[in-house]
């Protein structure tokens, strides 16, 4: 007897399939048509001229030493972030994660939170820090050295490289840390019961087997750096120090035909320099399985630093005070001073700035359109990052992958590629016509921000054992009863950071919304830039304050949320 | 009455056989071990019964309604089963009240009604005091308590049990298997149970099924299985074996050496004779 077909209907194989078949291809379908296209087309121009394939385009901008300059000085600053920020790293991880140094967690949560503050803060402060004329700190140090004149300049290609190093050093910060607490701490315990001192152990086993993610680090602050906008343009633009990113934004502002054309064989070649330490990353990372990811909760074995200890955490404050508490604070000090020649004091103090920032109609307008247009993108983009870890953790659907490939090729492409590629094919010519609306803003944070989201969610997703949906089936729950009872509370805090680790950077997002601002619907980011360069130093500083009291309480929030387990 | 009825089973992954053609009927309050080693599809099996994964051909019959077949499929959480995975399976979210409650609350039966019955099944699984513990705050052996608790709270036909004891520590593992087989005979429900463990399959079975490589090598009782191995797997698998070659004729196995070993077998010509070390006699 066939009975209780009825029941069938809860797991038909065929529809299913269908159902995660129609998802693959949404998601893909977004992605091709707001990432990949655009760029294959922005490749394509710049290799295609009238009389078909040609590098005439690559020929002509290469012949002004200015583009030359630019490139030269793109892979100056960003290979030499990249090695300092290592350099800076490493010891860092290895001394937060590692060791008995005082205050831990303390300078953990506060190199971390870096991560989410705006870089161009960090070059607003030391713009005002290292002014060679009249900086607080290139004075200070005069003074107290007695030196004749001021030591820094700040509108150099040191400076630049200064600001971008202690601005991308947490990105190498956090990739180590995340593999040296999943490295098993018996291959360490091997190497001293083998006799191996602390020291030798670091540098037998733990660097050696660290070295992949060491590269991979280094690799992500060369790429992030080399497509920064904010800082070069904020430090380089008065030593007239160019950048591959400046060029690009300045040619793109000529308006012309040419100057777009100029632009995107400019973007290729960025594009080209990021793609190929993209593949270099992912070859090295996918050789990476000698490095030991053992069970849960394996306690990382604590080294005792001994007479160093004190000494040694004395270091790392004045490292902290230095990069992270004397920048921000410039930049909260900023806002209040009346007079930008005179240090802050009870003369010297206003708060005219901060009535600016909550009255002025300009200024609340672009913080709506950020508010919109992030919230739109987090929102989106998590039930994107939802589905997509779904899919890739507790289905076997066919191509499910190609997505995910998707979006981490979207969020390794350089964001001033991004806007340009949107800009190209996204203005009428192909019959969508999105620009001047805060929709390209929306799409333009999803290419580049989904993969944050998406991993969050896909590490908790697979941290739930199948198992504990099979016993809510089994139960007698329905599966989406399960989900709703097991699986949604468990990933409910990762799904929230994830929400705002696509909100924060979209909110502030500077790079992008250069390319993609219309008058309508000119962002925050934007604002701030504006008043830094052209109007008042002050109103900026009191956006980025704003900003930083931003980013300081989501990370709490966080915190609170996920019980220490998600914070930046 | 709670009998079980495979058809003419079978489970392909793509292109890949994991369980090859099957037919058996578990009876209703019986104890069945499906005992191999790992990867030879016990587990696939059972998740089969259980309604997590769909076998390929044939026909999955719980008593009389048929709840997997040609183009029927009743999915798990209708199949009124209960199941102990071998991670326990316990949501850290909810504590242990919470968590054996919640098949009762998926059939909406009366709150004081669940709270009778979730103190009556705690009581069987000696967790009573532990009752709004988080599953945090519980070992390994309380864990697996309450994943038997949940299994058992909504009076299901048959409980299925994934390797239940394995991530427990050898003593713990020895009180565990009688207190499963006198839950089993208090409930009087039909057991299938998946282990790699002989000692468990022979202890607690009324009938084992050994497993090698998706294929059924033999079904019978435990003392059966160990007295009768069907081949060379069976009785490598269960118990102390050598083995030695030779000539079987009336009465005695003339080995390759020219010794002779006299023997009851029924057998003639080449043979491989398993010897277990207690049967050995030396005079």
């Amino acid at each position: 007897m066939k009975s209780n077909r009825s029941h069938s209907y809860l797991l038909p194989p065929t529809s299913s399939l269908n159902i995660k078949a129609a998802l693959i291809v949404a998601i893909a379908a977004f992605l091709l048509l707001f990432n990949v296209w655009p760029m294959s087309y922005l490749i394509f121009r710049s290799f295609v001229g009238e009389g078909g394939f040609t590098l005439e385009t690559f020929k002509r901008i290469y012949t002004y030493p200015l583009n030359w300059n630019a490139l030269r000085n793109t892979l100056i600053t960003a290979g030499l972030s990249m090695v300092f920020g290592v350099m800076i790293a490493f010891p860092l991880a290895w001394l937060v994660g590692r060791t008995d140094m005082y205050g831990r967690k303390f300078f953990r949560t506060l190199f971390v939170m870096t991560y989410m503050v705006p870089p161009y803060v960090g070059a607003m402060a030391w713009l005002r820090l290292l002014n060679p004329r009249v900086g607080t700190m290139n004075v200070f140090l005069a003074k107290l050295f007695g030196l004749s004149e001021n030591p820094f300049n700040i509108y150099t290609l040191g400076g630049l490289i200064w600001v971008l190093t202690t601005f991308y050093y947490p990105y190498a910060f956090i990739t180590i840390s995340r593999a040296m607490e999943k490295m098993d701490p018996s291959l360490e315990e091997a190497s001293k019961i083998s006799g191996a001192s602390p020291l030798r152990t670091v540098m037998t086993v733990t660097f050696p087997i660290m070295l992949p993610s060491i590269v991979a680090a280094g690799l992500l602050v060369f790429v992030s750096a080399a497509s920064c906008y904010g800082i070069p343009s904020i430090i380089g633009a008065p030593g007239q120090i160019d950048t591959i990113t400046t060029r690009i934004i300045d040619y793109v502002y000529v308006g012309s035909a040419e100057g777009l054309n100029d632009a995107t064989a400019l973007a290729v070649s960025l594009m080209i320099i990021g793609n190929l330490v993209l593949y270099v990353s992912t070859f090295i990372c996918g050789s990476r399985q000698y490095v030991t990811v053992s069970g849960k909760s394996t306690r990382p074995n604590i080294v005792e630093l001994g007479k160093w200890r004190v000494p040694v955490t004395i270091l790392v404050t004045l490292f902290a005070l230095v990069v992270v508490v004397i920048p921000f604070a410039t930049v909260a000090m900023t806002s209040f001073t009346k007079n930008l020649g005179k240090p802050l004091s009870s003369t010297n103090f206003t708060t005219r700035y901060w009535n600016i920032l909550l009255t002025r109609k300009g200024i609340l307008d672009t913080a709506k359109n950020s508010l919109i247009a992030a919230s739109a993108a987090a929102t989106f983009g998590i039930i994107i990052s939802c589905v997509m870890a779904w899919l890739l953790t507790r289905t076997k659907a066919k191509g499910r992958q190609i997505p995910d490939f998707l979006i981490t090729l979207g969020s390794g492409t350089p964001s001033v590629v991004i806007a340009l590629a949107l800009i190209m094919t996204m203005s009428g010519r192909f019959g969508i016509n999105i620009y001047n609306t805060l929709t390209i803003m929306i799409v333009a944070y999803m290419v580049k921000y989904l993969l944050m989201g998406m991993r969050t969610v896909v590490s908790a997703m697979s941290q739930i054992h199948p198992s504990l949906e099979e016993a809510a089936l089994i139960s007698g729950a329905e599966w989406q009863r399960g989900f709703w009872d097991v699986t949604l509370p468990l990933i409910a805090p990762s799904v929230v950071a994830g929400w705002f680790l696509i909100f924060m950077p979209s909110f502030y997002e500077l790079t992008m919304s250069t390319l993609l601002y219309s008058t309508d619907t000119k962002t925050i980011g934007y604002e701030l830039f504006t008043y830094q360069t052209y109007h008042s130093q002050q109103t900026a500083s009191a956006i980025a304050t704003g900003i930083l009291i931003m980013v300081v309480a989501v990370n709490w929030l966080l915190n609170k949320l996920t019980k220490g387990e998600f914070s930046i | 009455m709670s009998s079980i009825t495979l058809t003419n089973i079978t489970k392909y992954y793509g292109d890949v056989q994991v369980i090859q053609t099957f037919s058996e009927v578990f009876s209703d309050k019986e104890f069945i071990t499906l005992l191999g080693p790992s990867g030879c599809g016990k587990t696939t099996m059972l998740r089969m019964i259980a309604g997590f994964e769909r076998p390929t051909t044939g026909e999955i019959k719980i008593d009389d309604k048929i709840v997997s077949g040609l183009d029927v499929f009743v999915p798990p959480n209708l199949r009124n089963i209960g199941m102990v995975f071998q991670s326990y399976a316990v949501w850290p979210h909810m504590n242990v009240f919470n968590n054996v409650a919640y098949p009762l609350k998926i059939q909406k039966v009366a709150k004081s009604e669940i709270t009778t019955r979730v103190e009556n099944i705690l009581e069987a699984v000696h967790l009573s005091p532990y009752i709004s513990r988080m599953p945090n705050e519980l070992s390994g052996g309380q864990q697996q308590r309450v994943a038997l608790a949940r299994a058992l709270v909504s009076n299901p036909r048959v409980l299925l049990l994934d390797e239940p004891l394995s991530n427990l520590d050898a003593k713990l593992r020895e009180t565990m298997r009688y207190e499963i087989k006198d839950i089993q005979k208090k409930f009087g429900i039909t057991v299938v149970y998946v282990t790699h463990d002989q000692t468990e399959a022979i202890e607690m079975s009324d009938r084992v099924i050994v497993f090698n490589r998706g294929i059924v090598q033999q079904v019978d009782t435990p003392l059966n299985i160990y007295s009768h191995p069907a081949n060379e797997f069976v009785a490598d698998f269960i118990g102390k074996v050598s083995f030695v070659h030779g000539r079987a004729s009336d009465g005695y196995i003339a080995l390759d050496d020219g010794q002779k070993i006299s023997c009851n077998g029924r057998k003639t010509g080449d043979v491989i004779a398993a010897v277990r070390p207690e049967s050995v006699t030396v005079f």
